[in-house]
């Protein structure tokens, strides 16, 4: 037994595991809010209302065509600017300023935008034949949405949200070269980073940062083959059988 | 000149002006616009790199030998479930160590070098990187990892070349070598211009990173730029000013998306010509 711990791999395997819950926590926060504000954004550019479109196609493509790196300095200096005249007066300064807190902000306006996209696409795709056999029943505008638009929409998105979400993992290792670390709260990157300069040993340390970050993304994978699987469950087309972590690598 | 010019808008815009021009034109504003350059450079150089490994890649992957294919298909794949910025910090940590490895091996006292706790063993294997170094190192760690990216589009876009323009070219009697550099790399560049934009545009992104090199690129420029000065005779006083700055590097690079876009749709358009590509015309 000893042996096995005091394998260098297994000792940095051990101190890594509690950053990689930091990146974890980024990536899992900013899911349940960037989710339905995507899909928000993809419906308003999808909008007959030219203004709402518009709106949303700038924040799409504002988000989209800029670094997040600089999103992330930009919104952090903003809340800089900020602190002393608005968060320290209404006592919130601890909680806002926080990086637990301005990390899945700032992602989640930067995935929001790229999901968007995505569902956006998947909206323009959509079959026509069933929407309009759903207004043919007399469906309002939202029972169509529920029954047709949104169900189909997630069917043909969802690889390519997948994928997203991988790269909203990995976009989580960013965090901290632009935020501060508080409390050593450090995640795989940075702890990685600390490591190195300890005894130089780049090779180690970076791959088995790496490997966290493989393999969180492959159980990502798995775990999203396995719920497309089921959305597909009723659809006799081979498609889910066919889907494989084979994604088109592209954000 | 650039007294004279503030001079003449004292007189004739006004004092107010002359102050802000003479502000946006000090020593420091200036470095600020010549750092675009690191930027640039690392997005061109890095793009080069970046289609020639992809092209290696995608090569490597369908080569008949089976090594090469696995060494063409674990490049592929690395940058799927690793994040690029690990690659970026990561090649060219590993790459100065080499070299101070190698020194180390012959400049160091065989007595430093067994008895030596830090890195590098001796002072004399230290390598001082300087800022094109570290320059010409985030050029070809762009390349390889955004290669990976161009490796996987270039590999769906050789298959993408129809069957009956290779199977012609075998009858003519051209060989497997010269049919897959004259026939199938030659006509793979239309299908795999939508999907090389995407890389650029992801790469473009990238280039941010400079200032994780020690580059003193856009990024740190603004950063320096923005913290606050109280102090008068640095220059103008103003509080923490970086959320302007880094407001301005937001909108630089949404400006070189909108650039590149352009270019892009032009060289599609001029790429299909004379090619009934399935879904134009």
């Amino acid at each position: 037994m000893d042996w096995l711990l005091n394998n260098a791999i297994v000792q940095d395997i051990i101190e890594l595991a509690r950053p990689s819950l930091f990146n974890l926590y980024f990536a899992l926060a900013s899911i349940p809010i960037g989710f339905p504000l995507a899909v928000l954004l993809a419906v308003m550019k999808n909008s007959s209302n030219s203004i709402i479109s518009r709106v949303a196609r700038t924040y799409i493509y504002a988000f989209r065509g800029s670094p997040l790196f600089i999103q992330f300095f930009m919104f952090y200096s903003i809340m800089l600017a900020f602190n002393l005249s608005h968060w320290k007066p209404m006592g919130i300064a601890d909680i806002v300023m926080h990086p637990l807190f301005i990390g899945p902000m700032v992602l989640i306006l930067n995935t929001s935008a790229y999901a968007a996209e995505i569902f956006y696409g998947a909206l323009k795709t959509l079959p026509k034949g069933e929407m309009e056999a759903a207004s043919a029943f007399g469906m309002n505008r939202w029972q169509v949405f529920k029954t047709v638009t949104w169900p189909n929409m997630i069917r043909l998105a969802w690889p390519a949200y997948t994928n997203e979400v991988v790269f909203l993992f990995h976009a989580t290792a960013l965090v901290y070269f632009t935020l501060p670390v508080i409390n050593g709260q450090k995640d795989l990157m940075n702890k990685a980073g600390e490591m190195f300069e300890r005894d130089y040993n780049i090779f180690l340390h970076f791959s088995v940062a790496g490997l966290y970050f493989l393999t969180i993304s492959m159980v990502i994978f798995f775990v999203s083959g396995r719920i497309y699987k089921r959305l597909m469950r009723h659809m006799d087309t081979g498609e889910a059988a066919s889907f494989k972590l084979k994604p088109n690598y592209m954000r | 000149m650039l007294e004279t010019l503030s001079i003449w808008l004292a007189a004739n815009f006004g004092e107010q002006t002359a102050t802000w021009f003479e502000y946006f034109t000090n020593g420091k504003h200036l470095a600020w616009y010549a750092s675009v350059r690191f930027t640039l450079i690392a997005a061109f150089f890095g793009a080069l790199l970046a289609v020639l490994f992809g092209v290696l890649g995608a090569a490597a992957r369908r080569s008949g030998f089976a090594p090469l294919r696995w060494l063409g298909l674990g490049y592929t794949t690395m940058v799927r479930g690793i994040p690029d910025v690990l690659f970026f910090l990561f090649f060219p940590l590993a790459f100065e160590q080499l070299v101070e490895f190698v020194m180390s091996r012959r400049l160091c006292s065989a007595e430093e070098l067994a008895t030596a706790v830090a890195w590098p063993p001796c002072q004399a294997a230290q390598w001082y990187l300087t800022t094109s170094e570290y320059l010409i190192m985030a050029c070809v760690s762009l390349g390889i990892v955004y290669g990976a990216f161009a490796a996987n589009v270039v590999h769906g876009a050789m298959n993408s070349v129809p069957k009956g323009q290779l199977e012609a070219a075998r009858a003519y009697g051209f060989n497997n070598r010269q049919i897959f550099w004259n026939f199938q790399v030659r006509q793979m560049w239309v299908y795999a211009l939508p999907g090389l934009s995407n890389v650029w545009m992801l790469l473009l992104k990238a280039t941010s990173f400079l200032s994780l090199l020690q580059i003193a690129d856009i990024v740190q420029w603004a950063d320096r730029l923005g913290a606050p000065n109280y102090l008068a005779r640095v220059g103008m006083v103003h509080p923490d000013w970086r959320w302007k700055y880094y407001f301005v590097l937001f909108l630089f690079y949404i400006l070189l998306t909108v650039i590149s876009e352009r270019v892009f749709d032009w060289l599609q358009r001029r790429a299909g010509r004379g090619l009934a590509l399935h879904g134009e015309q």
